[in-house]
């Protein structure tokens, strides 16, 4: 056995990289909950919410959510090719590279740099070196497929290839704009084309690095971990297909009642709504696959974060398509219920179920078991009811204000000024930053457990040795 | 190579269900279609007739 062969130093330097992150993300989240009833955390200029925002949303999108894609990206392909990374040493200098892209991303956030874009903040040089960074990853995703030693694609590998094509196309296409200087740009989009080409890039990150690569995780660690097969060979290639088809097209249902012409936002509610087949295949699949035993949801304690993991997906892509339809956008676009949605997803979904590949990962590299099982389940439970709350004190909150602002006086006046729809969230954004306390002292429990099983898992390694 | 390093394609899916597809799945695929044709003919303007312009002057009689 040949660890550098096999590259696992670079799947746990990834994995340790993207909590690092995470725990930057999650902090700084605290800490904004907190400005939203309380002005006074604003520290002017580099800790003031307009800054402190973006470090957030890029720290945890960017730094936790893609550091773990790259390492466990890493780590499936090798084991679903057959084969040892085309490229180990490039992989081991794409880890430095993205540490060191995030670490400025972060200082460039602080400094105010920003191309005004949403999750498209970074200015050019920074977008170059993304696009480098990305390069480095595409050549060893496809070079070690290409030279794979098993014919079979297992589906976790499409998944994989539609995330490296198609984050690549949207960053960049997004992101073109003419420098004025090394700080600042003009992109090349403008009025209602800018506002189009932004938000099929925005919706397509939740797609392709929250949504994707998520699902390829969840099709390799779910067999892996449970033992049971997956229950459909023909769903899983089905949703799959319909999946990628779908997606690209539904950008502009962020975009429902502005100047954007009718029809482009009618195909993207009409594609949106259609999602929800393919995002339900997985769903299903998921169930299927553990209903040939639901034993399993007590007896292996990675079950359940995979199902509650695969469920809140489930109720994310219908909360969402029902948000895009024009009634319901009326009601609660621009309130709070769009955060309340977007954290059910990253919360509930994407960190559940990066969380328990990660607990799968790391002991299977030092060929040990968990710290804890005990320290797992406790995580779980937080997370679990942390996010609950967050989710549903947005969705309540989000809902009164849409209410309160539409609300109208017999002579057609609005009958409440806007100072007197915010105050009524304040007890709502109080219970949400407990909800964030309550997720946060879940995910400590998660980050000792896998430091500790690298703690363990070193001394056993030693004293083989 | 150590055994744990080398998955077994084959166990990652079942056998005896591999293409089935659950009724209730199917008949929610091709019902969104449907949906979408319907939802495309009647809100764009040059088909249907419904227009944001439209339904706001709409709303401004009541």
């Amino acid at each position: 056995m040949n660890e550098y062969q096999y590259d696992h130093q670079t799947v746990k330097g990834f994995i340790l990289s993207s909590i690092f992150w995470g725990v930057v993300g999650i902090v700084i989240g605290l800490w904004i909950s907190i400005q939203m009833w309380n002005a006074d955390w604003n520290i002017a200029p580099y800790f003031t919410f307009g800054r402190l925002r973006v470090v957030h949303t890029n720290g945890l999108a960017f730094g936790l959510g893609v550091g773990a894609i790259f390492g466990i990206f890493y780590y499936i392909v090798m084991r679903l090719t057959k084969r040892p990374l085309l490229f180990p040493k490039l992989a081991r200098v794409h880890l430095w590279v993205f540490n060191a892209a995030i670490a400025l991303a972060a200082l460039s956030l602080f400094a105010g740099m920003n191309q005004s874009l949403e999750y498209a903040e970074l200015e050019w040089p920074l977008d170059i070196g993304i696009v480098i960074l990305w390069v480095m990853f595409a050549v060893n995703i496809f070079g070690t497929v290409i030279k794979r030693k098993e014919e079979q694609m297992y589906i976790s590998l499409w998944y994989i290839i539609a995330t490296v094509v198609a984050v690549a196309v949207l960053y960049i296409v997004n992101n073109l704009s003419i420098p004025a200087g090394l700080t600042k740009s003009y992109s090349v989009f403008a009025g209602v084309n800018s506002a189009n080409v932004e938000w099929w890039y925005g919706h397509n990150a939740v797609g392709f690095v929250f949504t994707t690569p998520i699902l390829a995780m969840f099709y390799y660690f779910l067999p892996k971990s449970t033992g049971l097969p997956i229950y459909s060979h023909r769903l899983s290639i089905i949703a799959f297909w319909s999946l990628i088809f779908g997606y690209l097209w539904t950008g502009a249902h962020h975009l429902v009642y502005t100047p954007l012409p009718d029809w482009i936002q009618t195909t993207a509610i009409v594609f949106t709504i259609f999602l929800i087949a393919p995002s339900w295949g997985s769903v299903v699949n998921g169930y299927y696959t553990v209903g040939s035993d639901w034993s399993k949801m007590q007896s292996q304690y990675l079950t359940k974060f995979f199902i509650w993991g695969i469920t809140f997906y489930g109720l994310q892509t219908v909360q969402g398509p029902t948000q895009a339809l024009r009634v319901v956008s009326s009601l609660i676009h621009y309130t709070d219920w769009v955060p309340g949605h977007v954290h059910m997803g990253t919360m509930g979904w994407v960190t559940m179920t990066t969380a328990a590949s990660m607990y799968y990962i790391i002991p299977k590299i030092y060929n040990t078991e968990i710290y804890s099982v005990k320290a797992a389940n406790t995580h779980f439970w937080l997370v679990l009811v942390g996010q609950l709350m967050f989710s549903v004190t947005m969705w309540i909150t989000g809902i009164q204000q849409g209410a309160l602002w539409k609300a109208t006086n017999a002579d057609g006046s609005l009958k409440y000024t806007f100072y007197e729809t915010l105050i009524k969230n304040y007890p709502f954004w109080r219970l949400r930053t407990l909800a964030g306390v309550i997720f946060t002292v879940g995910m400590l429990f998660f980050i000792y457990n896998i430091l500790m099983t690298i703690r363990k898992g070193s001394i056993l390694a030693a004293s083989k040795a | 190579m150590a055994d744990h390093f080398v998955d077994d394609i084959e166990k990652f899916e079942a056998k005896e269900t591999a293409h089935t597809l659950p009724v209730g799945w199917v008949i929610l695929f091709w019902a969104l279609i449907l949906w979408g044709v319907y939802y495309f003919y009647m809100y764009t303007p040059s088909l249907g007739g419904w227009s944001q312009n439209s339904a706001l002057e709409e709303s401004l009689q009541k």
